[in-house]
């Protein structure tokens, strides 16, 4: 061994120190960051230094320890396998919560919903009959229709308002996307910048991932890395990381196309409120939202159970969202009002409207003999002021509309096709009683079938029997429709909540098997920080020993 | 697999949290008695209860209805017991004017009472029940008859006023002053009724003092009887009907709010059981879950 051998042991030595030294921090670091979302644990990766080729001799000199990376410990398939899971969990997590709301509006069962408003209604019309000279149970018969008017005006309320507050999450949830794109490409700069003299930006790389996390609950997205075919300084392939949406790049390494919210000039449904937000692409291309939380607002505010939109544009989407229940509770006046005051209705099953005796054929209180019927309608619309129209201000406006939409009367059949089309133009929102009932229900409220005839109850009758008419809708009677309708949203709530519970199982099984891989274990810290220990502690040792041997041989040895 | 920290810490979240979830629901049960609070904890119940709610509440009406219908009918029925009292004490005295032996004076005092029942008859006959002329049909705000007893009104046999008792089942709860004044067939305004005519013919008949006339015209009056009675019949057998079907609803109402009841509360013994049982659960994975993820390597390190 020649004379420089005592120092190069040294030398060796603290090679064992830094490398222990290096395991130790590493360990600190991890420990530090158990807690810390997204983080993946990071160990050293540590080899034998290179020999040196002893001349002259057979064999080659070890040279001790290096650590030649800090790796973080990730799996990237389970990456992407989250990835494309997220954005399930993320539309029926909207799904699920939004649904809820949709039932707490309709509010049954309860003592104060649908049907106990609707029972009331046609109890007192029932009271009315057994004494349809009672002034207070006239009054009552007002009370109750305004109740029923009241409770689809109250509906379609929170329904908008519910419209509306979807309308601003989608808003919220594009700039939340934007938000996440720009700072991806941050992340894309500074990882670029520090691997591009061949070191791993582990921690930087850990927060991208993590906004990746985020971004795949908003939107169906995915995100990989993508070689340019260059090579770095270092003899590595250069590679960009790109998160793609739908097929079009939302970040290409250090280019972002945002999104964008316009407002629509045409309505999607008709029951939409106006000025509803469209997401597209900054640059004018259309968006294909297929998952994700945005997709949950979407579905919501604009479904309407796949029917073609309004505006001529393609379909709505396939789900039960606001302008579904809109719709189905506007068809459910119309048929009400339609047949409530023109006793218009399929009286037969023959699946073809027939005329019976409406609210509007009966006669006044004090009709005399001589008297035509009433003319009185009992339900009308609201009118531009918000006012309860009259009568025959609500019947001259729909004959109105009628003849602008081209629609004459047919000879053929015992009712007037305008006022059938007319009807159509009466929504939840602006039901309400007519200005006659409002003003004088003692004298309108038409009982009577014959003039002159106050005690005579026949027309109630005719009304009372529409309650169990099963040809009105097809669902069957009108109570029966709201009863469908409330049940298939019971059921559509509870599948939502089953996807919910599938996909937040299938999230938390892959987090741990993250977990499992990248998480911090503390007993496996502990048990490095021991071992790293021991090692400084040798390698200390074995200096110290150099030392006492530098120190015989200078002090020692010679004259 | 390799277990961390946060594997151990999610899980024990996780666990505790579908714990508190279940907890929750039997508690909402317990607390509000029914099983369902939204449609889609469970769409059958949901729609059930809808359909319940409203048989309920039709039932309830029917039974308002068959309540009302009972007071009009037995209304009717006793003011026309009373008609038949007046007749029946008309009969006597007509049969006592029919007698030869009767004076002047008898016939006269006879002749008096005669008139007074014949007022009493057409009292009678407006009778109002609620301030709703009992006989006078659908016009029910006017009286049926003037002082003279003629028909103050157009009337019908068909004014029948029916209330609803039960789907599509309705019952006639009047008696229209037709039937029961002119021997069931229409009157017209200004008409005398053959009630009122047939006490006239022998009142008139009594102060002629011609008793043999008298006594030939008891049998216009019997005829005036049998139709009261064929009327009072008629009447007593609807009455029956309504008391059946009265008794059929309240019947109903039992059914039907048990069916509710059944549908859609909670079974109080069995929800506390398990509620018991996942606090019990809760409470093992509390004492568990706090000793697993509270100890590590570290804790036994000097």
């Amino acid at each position: 061994m020649g004379s420089s051998s005592a120092f190069l042991g040294m030398e060796i030595a603290l090679r064992g120190l830094y490398a222990s030294q290096r395991g130790m921090v590493t360990v600190s670091h991890n420990v530090d960051n158990t807690n810390t979302p997204g983080y993946s644990r990071q160990v050293i990766n540590q080899k034998a230094a290179r020999p040196m080729l002893v001349a002259g001799r057979a064999g080659m000199l070890g040279m001790g320890s290096e650590v030649v990376s800090v790796d973080r410990m990730r799996d990237t398939y389970l990456d992407e396998k989250y990835w494309s899971e997220a954005q399930y969990y993320g539309e029926w997590s909207v799904k699920s919560t939004i649904i809820i709301e949709l039932e707490a509006i309709f509010n049954e069962p309860s003592e104060s919903g649908f049907s106990t408003i609707i029972s009331d209604f046609y109890s007192s019309l029932q009271q009315l009959s057994t004494d349809p000279t009672s002034l207070a149970t006239r009054n009552a018969v007002k009370e109750k229709g305004i109740a029923v008017a009241k409770y689809f005006n109250s509906v379609a309320a929170h329904f908008d308002q519910l419209q509306e507050d979807l309308n601003n999450m989608v808003y919220a949830k594009v700039e939340e996307i934007n938000s996440i794109a720009d700072q991806i490409r941050t992340l894309n700069l500074q990882i670029y910048n520090y691997e591009v003299m061949g070191n791993t930006a582990n921690d930087l790389r850990d927060q991208r991932s993590y906004l990746v996390d985020r971004l795949s609950q908003l939107i169906n997205c995915s995100a990989y890395e993508v070689e340019t075919g260059l090579t770095l300084p270092n003899g590595t392939p250069e590679k960009r990381f790109v998160v793609v949406i739908s097929g079009k790049t939302l970040v290409d390494h250090q280019n972002v196309v945002h999104l964008k919210c316009v407002t629509r000039e045409e309505k999607l449904n008709n029951e939409d409120l106006n000025n509803l937000y469209e997401v597209v692409w900054e640059d004018g291309n259309t968006l294909d939202v297929k998952s994700g939380e945005l997709k949950g607002y979407l579905d919501m505010r604009d479904g309407n159970d796949g029917i073609a939109a309004a505006n001529g544009q393609g379909y709505t989407p396939n789900c039960k969202g606001i302008p579904y229940y809109q719709r189905k509770l506007n068809e459910f006046v119309q048929v009400f009002a339609r047949t409530f005051n023109e006793g218009i209705i399929d009286s037969d099953g023959d699946g073809k409207l027939d005329k019976v005796n409406g609210h509007a054929d009966g006669y006044r209180l004090s009709s005399s003999e001589t008297d035509e019927p009433s003319g009185v309608r009992f339900f009308t619309m609201l009118d531009d002021e918000g006012n309860y129209m009259s009568s025959d201000d609500f019947i001259n406006y729909i004959k109105q509309k009628a003849q602008m939409a081209g629609i004459e009367d047919d000879p053929d059949t015992d009712y007037d096709e305008q006022l059938v089309y007319g009807y159509s133009l009466l929504t939840a929102k602006n039901f309400c009683i007519s200005a006659e009932i409002n003003a004088d229900p003692v004298e309108n409220i038409s009982a009577s079938s014959v003039p002159g005839q106050q005690g005579n109850n026949e027309n109630l009758a005719s009304l009372l029997d529409m309650r169990h008419n099963t040809y009105m809708f097809m669902e069957g009677s009108g109570e029966d429709f709201i009863k469908t309708l409330i049940s298939s949203m019971g059921v559509d709530g509870q599948q939502y909540s089953v996807y919910y519970d599938i996909q937040e199982g299938i999230m938390k099984q892959l987090d741990n098997r993250r977990q499992s891989i990248s998480g911090v274990s503390l007993n496996e810290e502990m048990v490095n920080l021991i071992k790293y220990r021991q090692v400084y502690a040798a390698a200390a040792r074995m200096i110290q020993t150099y030392a006492e041997v530098l120190d015989i041989m200078i002090n020692r040895l010679g004259l | 697999m390799r277990i961390t920290n946060n594997m151990l810490i999610n899980n024990v979240m996780l666990h505790l949290s579908n714990n508190l979830t279940r907890t929750l629901k039997y508690q909402n049960q317990l607390a509000s008695g029914k099983k369902i609070s939204v449609p889609s904890d469970d769409p059958i119940v949901a729609s059930k209860a809808l359909k319940l709610r409203t048989d309920v509440a039709e039932i309830k009406q029917y039974q308002k209805n068959t309540d009302d219908a009972t007071s009009w009918m037995e209304i009717t029925e006793a003011t026309m017991n009373q008609i038949n009292e007046v007749v029946q004490r008309f009969r006597e005295i007509t049969v006592q004017a029919a007698n030869g032996t009767n004076t002047t004076e008898d016939m006269q005092k006879i002749c008096f009472e005669a008139k007074e029942l014949k007022s009493q008859l057409i009292q009678l006959a407006n009778t109002t029940y609620a301030g709703r002329y009992l006989f006078s049909g659908y016009k029910t705000d006017k009286p049926l008859l003037d002082e003279d007893g003629n028909f103050n009104i157009n009337i019908s046999n068909n004014e029948e006023i029916r209330f609803e008792i039960g789907i599509g089942d309705d019952i006639n709860v009047n008696v229209p002053g037709s039937d029961l004044f002119n021997r069931g067939t229409d009157g017209e305004k200004g008409e005398k009724c053959s009630f009122v005519q047939t006490f006239d013919t022998i009142i008139s008949a009594i102060e002629s003092g011609d008793n043999e006339k008298v006594s030939s015209l008891l049998s216009d009056l019997d005829a005036e009887m049998d139709n009261l009675l064929r009327v009072r019949a008629g009447l007593g057998a609807r009455m029956n009907r309504v008391e059946l079907t009265d008794n059929r609803l309240d019947d109903d109402y039992v059914n039907f709010t048990k069916l509710m009841s059944q549908n859609e509360d909670v079974d109080i013994a069995e929800t506390i059981m398990n509620l018991y049982n996942e606090m019990s659960v809760y409470q093992a994975s509390l004492a568990t879950s706090s000793k697993v993820i509270q100890q590590s390597l570290v804790d036994y390190l000097s």
